[in-house]
C-alpha cells in the first residue's frame, strides 16, 4: 500500500481526501526503452531537442514514483517565438506497455511556444504510465501546453507536472484526463515572478470504476501574479473523482489574484465526487475566490434537447460536450480536438 | 499607521477571582483520577463505566495529525475537576457574593430578567445556579443541570448520552466522556414552543484547569427552542482546556436554534464538540460567534437523518494576535429532500490565524438534497493568515451542491466612499467590519447582537487607525 498525492495542508483523516492509497502498483526497476514515442518537430534554431533530463521535481506524486528510473527522457529548449507545435506522442502497445517519461521544457525569455504531450492506447491491455514534466517559463515568455490522456480504463496513469513561472511569463495549461483505471495527477505551479500568470483548464471524464485523483497546487509569490484553475468533469457508472485544488497566496504576493472553479456532472447514482478546494492566504492585499459544484444534468435542459428529437443518450452527450466546450475550443490543433471529441462520444456510449 | 497594543483590555471578561474552591482534583489523567471524579459526583455505576471506558479510548487515540499544533497541551498539568465553594442554587441571593458578582458583571441576572425564560450558570466544573420560568415547568419543559438530570431522568439521559457524539469520535471526545462535569439538560415536550430563549453561561475561573461541561438537549416532535450558550474565562499564563460536548436531538417537525458567543481567554485551548441529529421535516440552526481562545478547533455538525430536514449555519471567527482559530461546520445529508445553508465568515488581524474547515457529505440515499456553502475571509493586515479548507463529498447524482469562498482585504473604494461622507478611516473600517459580521449579529437576539458588536469593537481597538 502506498500513499500518493498528499495535499499540502492536511484536513481531518476521516474526510478521506488528504491522500489516495493504492496497492498492486508495479514499480519496475529495470525498464526496456519505450520505442513508440514520436516527436513531431525537428531541432532548429527555434527549438533544441535533447534526449536527456536532469531535473528533480519539488512536489511529485510520491517519492517512489518520482525516483523511479525512466525509459524516455527529453529536454526541449524553446529559443524563439515558434509558429509550429512541439508534439510528443506516446502510443502504448503490447511491446511498449510500461513508460516512465521525464520531460523538461525550458522556454527562454520572450519566447512563445505550443506544446502537446499525448498518451494513447488503442486496445484494452493493462499499461503503466508514470510521467514527470517540468516547465520553466522565462521572463515574458508564453507557453501553451496541452496534456492529453486517452489511455484505456484498465491502465494506471500517473503524471506530475511542475511549472516555474518567472516575471511577466504566462503559462496556459490544458489537461484532457480521460484514461486510467487510476489516473493520478499532480500539478504544481511555482508562480514566482511579478505579473506571472498561470491558467489551467481541465476536463475529465470517468466511466466504469475509474478513479481520478487531481491534486493541483499554485503558490503565488510574485506581485500582481495570478492563477486560474477551471476544472470541468463528468462521471458515469461507478467512477470517482477526488479534486484537491490549493491556491496559496504567499506573503509579498501583493495584488495577486487566484480563482478556482470546479464543476462535476454526476451521470449515475453510483458515481462519487469528492472535492477539497483550498485557499491559503498569508498576504492581505489579494483577491482569492473558489467555487465548486456537483449535481446531475438539469432535467429541464435534457427535456428541451429531447423535445428537439434527440434520444436521452444523445441529449446527455450534447450536454456534456456543451460543458466541456469552452475548454475544447481553446485547443487550437483541430485534429487533436476532433480526436478528443470522438473519445468523449465513445466513452459516454 | 497601525497601533498594535500588546494586550487589549478585555475588561469584564478578565476579572480574576481568587482560586478558591471546595475541591480540586489533582492534576493529570489516570484511572484513579477518573474514579475519584466519579466518586465526588456520586455517579451511578453505568456512568462510572462510561468514564472508565472513555479513558481507555482516550489512551488509544492519537492527537489529530491536522489542524493547529496541540503539542503544548500537557494533561499532566491540567486539573480536570474543580468544585466551587457552593451548591446548586435556584436564587441568585444564595450564590456566594464573589461568584454572583462575576455573573452580575457578565450581565447574566439582568438578561434573565429581561430576555430569557431560563438560565444556567456554571463556575469551573459545577453549575452554581439554575432556574426556569414557572409556565415552562407547567408545560413539561425540563431545564436543569446534567448531574440532576442523571439522577432524576436516568432513562432519558442513558438513552441519549454519548450516543449522538460517540466516545471514539476523536481523542477529546473520549477525554470529555471520561471527566465531564456540569452542563445543562433540556427536554422540550411534544408540540411545546419555547418562545423566549434559554441560556447557559460557562465561566472557568481556576488556572491550569479544564472545563468539560455536557449539554444534552432533546426537542421533541413539533416542539421548538432557542438555546444560547456563552462562555468566558480570565487569562492566565498557562494553558486552560475546554473540551465540552453538546448533543442535540431535534425530533420530527421540531426546531432548534443553538447560538453561541464564545469569548474564552487567550490562553484557552477550545476543543469542543457539538452535534445534532435532525429528524423528519425538522430544522436545526446554528449561530456562532468565536472571539476568544488561543487555539480553537470547533466544527458543529448536523446529521440530517429525517426526510425533509434542514440546517443552517451562520458563524464568524475573529482571530487576533497569538490566536489560531480553526473553526467550521460539518453536515451529513442522510435522507431525501434535505437541505443545508452555510454562511461562514472570518476576520484575521495582528498576526492571528483563521481557518475555515468543513465537510459536506451527501449520502447515497439523500436524493433531491440541496446544499449551499458560502465563506468569506477578511484580512486586516499583512501579517495575519486566513485559510479555507472545505471538503465536499457527494455520493448521489440527484443533488444540487455549490460552494463558494472569497478571501481579501477591506475594499479601498468602500473606505474612500465612507470617508467622503465624513467618517474617519478607523470608523469607516470598523463600520465595514460590523457590516461584514452582520449576518451573524442579525441572527442573534438584540441583547446578544449588541454584545457581539461590543466584542468586535473591543477586538478592533488598537488595530485600525
Amino acid at each position: 500500500m502506498i500513499k500518493l498525492n498528499e495535499t499540502p495542508v492536511r484536513t481531518a483523516r476521516n474526510f478521506n481526501i488528504n491522500n489516495i492509497k493504492l496497492d498492486n502498483i508495479e514499480i519496475r526497476r529495470r525498464l526496456k526503452p519505450f520505442q513508440s514515442a514520436e516527436v513531431f518537430l525537428e531541432s532548429s534554431k527555434d527549438v533544441a531537442l535533447r534526449e536527456i533530463y536532469d531535473i528533480v521535481l519539488e512536489y511529485g506524486i510520491c517519492d517512489l514514483l518520482t525516483e523511479q528510473a525512466s525509459n524516455y527522457e527529453l529536454t526541449v529548449n524553446i529559443n524563439s517565438k515558434m509558429k509550429n507545435t512541439v508534439m510528443v506522442d506516446f502510443k502504448f502497445d503490447e511491446e511498449n506497455d510500461y513508460l516512465v517519461d521525464k520531460i523538461f521544457i525550458d522556454a527562454k525569455p520572450d519566447t512563445k511556444s505550443n506544446v502537446i504531450i499525448k498518451y494513447t492506447s488503442k486496445d484494452d491491455l493493462e499499461y503503466f504510465h508514470n510521467g514527470d514534466i517540468k516547465l520553466r517559463a522565462g521572463e515574458n515568455s508564453e507557453v501553451n501546453i496541452t496534456f492529453v490522456n486517452l489511455l484505456n480504463t484498465k491502465s494506471n496513469n500517473f503524471i506530475a507536472i511542475e511549472n516555474e513561472i518567472l516575471d511577466g511569463a504566462k503559462v496556459n495549461s490544458y489537461m484532457i484526463d480521460f484514461g486510467g483505471k487510476y489516473s493520478i495527477s499532480n500539478y504544481y505551479s511555482n508562480i514566482i515572478g511579478k505579473n506571472a500568470n498561470n491558467n489551467l483548464s481541465t476536463i475529465y471524464l470517468g466511466k466504469e470504476n475509474q478513479v481520478f485523483d487531481l491534486n493541483y497546487i499554485a503558490e503565488l509569490y510574485g506581485e500582481k501574479s495570478s492563477v486560474n484553475f477551471e476544472v470541468q468533469g463528468a462521471l458515469k457508472d461507478s467512477s470517482k473523482k477526488h479534486f484537491k485544488g490549493t491556491i496559496d497566496f504567499k506573503r509579498g504576493a501583493k495584488k495577486a489574484k487566484g480563482n478556482e472553479n470546479e464543476a462535476c456532472m454526476l451521470l449515475s447514482d453510483k458515481a462519487r465526487s469528492l472535492a477539497l478546494p483550498m485557499l491559503l492566504c498569508s498576504e492581505e492585499d489579494v483577491e482569492g475566490n473558489h467555487s465548486t459544484s456537483s449535481g446531475k444534468i438539469g432535467d429541464k435542459e435534457l427535456f428541451y434537447i429531447m423535445s428537439r428529437g434527440f434520444d436521452e443518450k444523445s441529449a446527455m452527450k450534447l450536454m456534456v460536450r456543451a460543458k466541456f466546450n469552452k475548454i475544447l475550443e481553446s485547443i487550437k490543433n483541430d485534429e487533436l480536438k476532433n480526436e478528443i471529441i470522438y473519445e468523449i462520444d465513445k466513452r459516454l456510449d | 499607521m497601525k497601533t498594535n497594543l500588546e494586550e487589549i483590555n478585555r475588561n469584564i471578561y478578565d476579572i480574576k477571582n481568587k482560586d478558591d474552591y471546595d475541591f480540586k482534583i489533582k492534576k493529570g489523567l489516570n484511572k484513579e483520577i477518573i474514579e475519584e471524579i466519579s466518586k465526588q459526583k456520586n455517579d451511578p455505576d453505568w456512568m462510572k463505566q462510561i468514564r472508565l471506558n472513555a479513558l481507555e479510548v482516550y489512551n488509544s487515540l492519537e492527537l489529530p495529525t491536522w489542524g493547529p499544533d496541540l503539542s503544548e497541551l500537557d494533561m499532566s498539568e491540567i486539573a480536570t475537576y474543580v468544585r466551587p465553594k457552593t451548591k446548586l442554587n435556584s436564587s441568585w441571593e444564595d450564590v456566594p457574593e464573589e461568584i454572583k458578582d462575576t455573573f452580575d458583571k457578565l450581565g447574566i441576572p439582568d438578561a434573565e430578567k429581561t430576555s430569557l425564560s431560563g438560565v444556567g450558570a456554571q463556575y469551573d466544573s459545577e453549575v452554581v445556579y439554575h432556574s426556569i420560568k414557572e409556565d415552562l415547568i407547567k408545560q413539561g419543559v425540563i431545564y436543569t443541570d446534567m448531574e440532576t438530570a442523571v439522577r432524576e431522568y436516568p432513562d432519558m439521559v442513558r438513552k441519549h448520552f454519548m450516543k449522538c457524539v460517540p466516545v471514539n469520535d476523536h481523542k477529546f471526545v473520549a477525554l470529555h466522556a471520561a471527566v465531564w462535569s456540569g452542563g445543562s439538560f433540556v427536554y422540550v415536550p411534544k408540540g411545546v414552543k419555547v418562545d423566549i430563549p434559554l441560556q447557559s453561561y460557562f465561566r472557568l475561573n481556576s488556572p491550569e484547569s479544564g472545563q468539560f461541561e455536557h449539554t444534552l438537549i432533546i426537542v421533541d416532535e413539533g416542539a421548538s427552542l432557542h438555546f444560547i450558550e456563552g462562555c468566558s474565562a480570565p487569562k492566565y499564563n498557562k494553558v486552560n482546556l475546554h473540551a465540552g460536548c453538546v448533543e442535540l436531538y431535534v425530533k420530527d417537525n421540531a426546531y432548534l436554534r443553538y447560538s453561541t458567543i464564545e469569548n474564552w481567554s487567550k490562553n484557552m485551548l477550545n476543543l469542543n464538540t457539538k452535534k445534532a441529529i435532525v429528524g423528519k421535516n425538522a430544522g436545526m440552526d446554528w449561530v456562532s460567534g468565536s472571539f476568544g481562545s488561543k487555539i480553537s478547533m470547533l466544527y458543529p455538525m448536523s446529521i440530517l437523518n429525517g426526510e425533509g430536514s434542514k440546517t443552517e449555519f451562520t458563524g464568524i471567527s475573529f482571530a487576533g494576535a497569538g490566536q489560531n482559530l480553526d473553526n467550521g461546520f460539518k453536515v451529513i445529508h442522510n435522507a431525501k429532500n434535505t437541505s443545508s445553508v452555510v454562511n461562514a465568515k472570518s476576520i484575521s488581524k495582528n498576526g492571528g490565524k483563521c481557518t475555515y474547515r468543513s465537510l459536506v457529505r451527501v449520502a447515497e440515499n439523500a436524493q433531491n438534497s440541496k446544499c449551499s456553502v458560502s465563506c468569506e475571509s477578511l484580512m486586516l493586515d499583512d501579517i495575519s493568515i486566513s485559510d479555507t479548507i472545505p471538503t465536499a463529498d457527494v455520493r448521489t447524482e440527484e443533488v444540487e451542491f455549490s460552494h463558494e469562498a472569497k478571501i481579501g482585504k477591506i475594499s479601498d473604494k468602500a473606505i474612500f466612499y465612507l470617508m467622503s461622507r465624513g467618517l474617519s478611516e478607523a470608523d469607516a473600517k470598523a463600520m465595514i467590519v460590523r457590516g461584514f459580521a452582520s449576518p451573524v449579529s442579525n441572527a442573534l437576539p438584540m441583547e446578544y447582537a449588541v454584545e457581539m458588536n461590543n466584542l468586535i469593537n473591543l477586538e478592533l481597538e488598537g488595530t485600525i487607525g
